[in-house]
């Protein structure tokens, strides 16, 4: 053991690129993992919601299913449309994926247990969560097809205006928390009232629209219209197959695992746990922990699969309209709320 | 609500109309595309294909291209013996196979002079009514899904199949039955029916509560439904339209009713009339119409006599010529009226037999009229609000 330890820290002094390499391994190879089974969960939770029972062929309960799926895929044969833009046409699902993985760089885990502990770490988010809606325009424009076009304008307007109504409640959770850094965030949160000292309370409308404009960030249901099936087919991966396509699929998969986290995260106090620190003194997993933040992201997950379940899809000048009428001058106004009990200080969370 | 306009702050976009009447749309301008949905489409129902023309997001021009499921079942007939025939009838519409049945006996009944026993009509009725809920299941789960609510569909979808396992008690087939004969039912009813038929009865009530919570009642379902796809009252006579798309426009036609046939006249229902003429009206005029049906099955099931012939005597079915005639025999079935005109010139076989599908009129004409200034989201609502099933149009 302390040779292991006498080695990580030599890697540290001298070849820092390699213990980097490591952590990035020991991140994103159990998000992977977590992408695959938030898609088994997925399948089975909507089977029961709509009486039926999931995948339950693939190993014992089906929990291989996941696995024969990758498999399976990786084994098609990636179909490239003649008229296709070929380049762009392979780049795309890498957009998709890429920023979606990256973001997890400055995502703190626990007290200390951080990537990248950035002071702009807010700002990395927003600007990687923006990135991803390139790989769905460049995968609508190389597919030359008209259903993936459509689906592509449809997503970029979308995606854009939903940016906005993001970022002004982000920029409520920075004006409450008085810093970018997302640690920082969470420790803004930290108090004696336990669960009711997170933002989730001040910030409600923000709380509420942030998580509602990361569903349509996603373009998941009932935000889909990307994609909508019935309308457009597949819209802008209507031409994919293959690996290309499972990286599309792994995209939005991590792009959702990650909103649920960040939401946990900027808003239920990310590892932080709902009992007041003099309550649960000494006792075992009723502390903060990582597993507090595993639980709210899991809640978060379900709440994705659950309105997949409950909703038919928005038209999508609607979703435009809920967008830019109610959303940002919901934001807006809340903002305002939030600076005046910043600077008059009111008690509970900025005392 | 008003009904959904299109284009009503801006028109600067929408083509204008040439001297003959047609729309100035010059594809190369870039302005319009032309964009295909079908006959392979999640949004489509079945086999045809809608081609559309589009600005932005607006169908400016829509038409309807069908003949991808042609089977010629008409043709068919005319060399087929008339108890041959039976087979061939029910592939005309697939969810509710037993109107092509009922009908078709009925016009050789006619023409032949067969007078059908009293229970066997009841049993028909029955029927009649089982495969109507049965469409209508299929209905409201296609609704959904064309607004990408699955979980509809699969809520029907288990409480179709009850009505299946029924159907198999009672005709010992799932999908089609071949359960009605000229002369009347192969057979009555099998013991301790009754009481499986009112489980079954029961569970598609608790179910239909729970679809009219979780679709009627959703904000999002009526933002997509309500106002949309409006039918003007009064172009439908001139459209042909009939069944639940005409009583959603307000206009109570219901053969059942109206041209009394079976034991209808003894049963007592109302038919079921909205006003809006939407999509949402076309739906929940089907939702009600299935309480109707279910009521109806009860008081069927409460009525019927006990015993009796349910068969009369037939001639020998091989050597069997119908004297020369013609006719029509009309039913109410789930997307509207259904009418079979049937020609016999005194031979073994049917000389003409001509299908009148509600399909055909909704799905072809009526969806070409009333799928301009649609949104291309709204295309797939609306043909589904329809209610249309190909092989009904190509018969």
């Amino acid at each position: 053991m302390d040779a292991l330890i006498g080695l990580w820290e030599w890697l540290g002094e001298n070849l820092i690129i390699v213990q980097i390499l490591i952590k990035i391994v020991v991140i994103v190879a159990p998000l992977m993992l977590c992408v695959a089974y938030f898609t088994y969960a997925e399948r089975k939770i909507i089977g029961y919601m709509q009486t039926r029972i999931g995948p339950n062929r693939v190993g014992p309960k089906g929990w291989l299913q996941p696995i024969a799926d990758a498999v399976k895929l990786m084994f098609k044969e990636i179909i490239l449309p003649t008229a296709a833009n070929k380049t762009l046409f392979l780049i795309a699902p890498l957009l998709t994926l890429g920023p979606a993985l990256a973001a997890w760089a400055v995502f703190p885990f626990q007290e200390g247990l951080v990537l990248a502990d950035v002071n702009a770490g807010l700002l990395y988010i927003m600007a990687l969560t923006s990135v991803g809606v390139y790989g769905v325009i460049i995968a609508g424009w190389a597919s030359n097809s008209k259903y993936a076009f459509l689906g592509a304008m449809r997503s970029a307007a979308q995606i854009v205006s939903y940016e906005i109504a993001m970022g002004f409640a982000l920029v409520g959770v920075l004006v409450a928390a008085g810093s970018l850094n997302l640690g920082d965030i969470v420790r803004a949160q930290q108090g004696e009232g336990g669960l009711f000292n997170w933002f989730w309370l001040p910030l409600l409308p923000l709380f509420l629209i942030y998580f509602i404009s990361g569903v349509a960030e996603t373009n998941r249901a009932p935000f889909d219209v990307a994609e909508g099936e019935s309308e457009i087919v597949a819209g802008f991966h209507v031409e994919y197959s293959g690996m290309p396509f499972a990286v599309f699929f792994l995209g939005e998969y991590a792009n959702m695992i990650l909103i649920s986290a960040l939401t946990a995260l900027m808003f239920l106090g990310g590892w932080l746990s709902p009992f007041p620190a003099s309550w649960v003194d000494g006792v075992p997993l009723l502390g903060d922990g990582m597993h507090w933040l595993f639980l709210k992201t899991l809640i978060f997950g379900f709440f994705f699969l659950w309105l997949r379940a409950t909703f038919p899809r928005y038209r999508y000048d609607q979703i435009m309209r809920l967008g830019w009428k109610v959303f940002i001058p919901i934001t807006i106004v809340w903002i305002l709320v939030i600076g005046l009990a910043v600077i008059y200080q009111m008690p509970w969370w900025f005392d | 609500m008003a009904p959904f306009k299109p284009f009503q702050d801006d028109r600067s976009q929408y083509p204008e109309k040439r001297a003959d009447g047609t729309l100035d749309i010059d594809l190369s301008s870039g302005k319009y595309l032309k964009l295909w949905q079908g006959p392979q489409h999640p949004g489509i129902t079945g086999n045809m294909s809608v081609e559309l023309t589009v600005c932005g997001d607006e169908v400016v021009e829509g038409k309807t291209h069908v003949g991808y499921l042609h089977r010629g079942f008409e043709k068919l007939m005319e060399r087929r013996t008339f108890i041959q025939c039976f087979p061939i009838v029910c592939r005309i519409c697939v969810p509710e196979p037993d109107f092509n049945e009922y009908c078709y006996a009925a016009a050789v009944e006619e023409l032949a002079g067969i007078k059908v026993p009293e229970k066997a009509n009841w049993i028909r009725t029955l029927i009649l009514e089982m495969g109507r809920i049965n469409s209508y299941l299929m209905y409201l789960g296609g609704q959904a899904g064309a607004f990408g609510m699955g979980v509809i569909g699969q809520w029907t979808t288990y409480v179709r199949d009850l009505m299946l396992d029924r159907f198999e008690e009672l005709t010992g087939a799932r999908i089609y039955h071949m359960f009605i004969m000229p002369g009347g039912v192969r057979d009555g009813l099998p013991d301790g029916f009754e009481a499986r038929m009112e489980e079954t009865l029961q569970e598609i009530e608790s179910t239909l509560q729970d679809v009219y919570e979780a679709m009627f009642c959703n904000a999002i379902y009526k933002k997509r439904a309500v106002g949309v796809g409006y039918i003007d009252p009064a172009l439908l006579d001139s459209y042909g339209v009939t069944g639940p798309t005409a009583r959603a426009a307000g206009v109570a036609k219901d053969v059942r009713r109206d041209q009394p046939y079976l034991v209808y006249p003894e049963l007592d229902f109302e038919p079921v009339v909205a006003t809006e003429s939407d999509i949402y009206a076309r739906s929940d005029v089907r939702r009600r119409d299935l309480l109707v049906s279910i009521d109806l099955i009860r008081q069927i099931l409460v009525r019927m006599p006990k015993a009796g012939p349910v068969m009369a005597p037939l001639p020998n079915v091989l050597h069997w010529k119908i004297p020369r005639g013609e006719t029509y025999v009309r039913g109410e079935c789930s997307r509207g009226e259904y009418g079979y005109y049937l020609v016999t010139d005194g031979s073994g076989y049917p000389r003409r037999v001509n299908v009148r599908g509600p399909s055909y009129t909704h799905a072809m004409a009526l969806l070409e009229r009333f799928i301009v200034n649609v949104n291309i989201a709204d295309v797939a609502g609306l043909m589904v609000s329809l209610h249309t099933y190909p092989p009904e149009i190509e018969r």
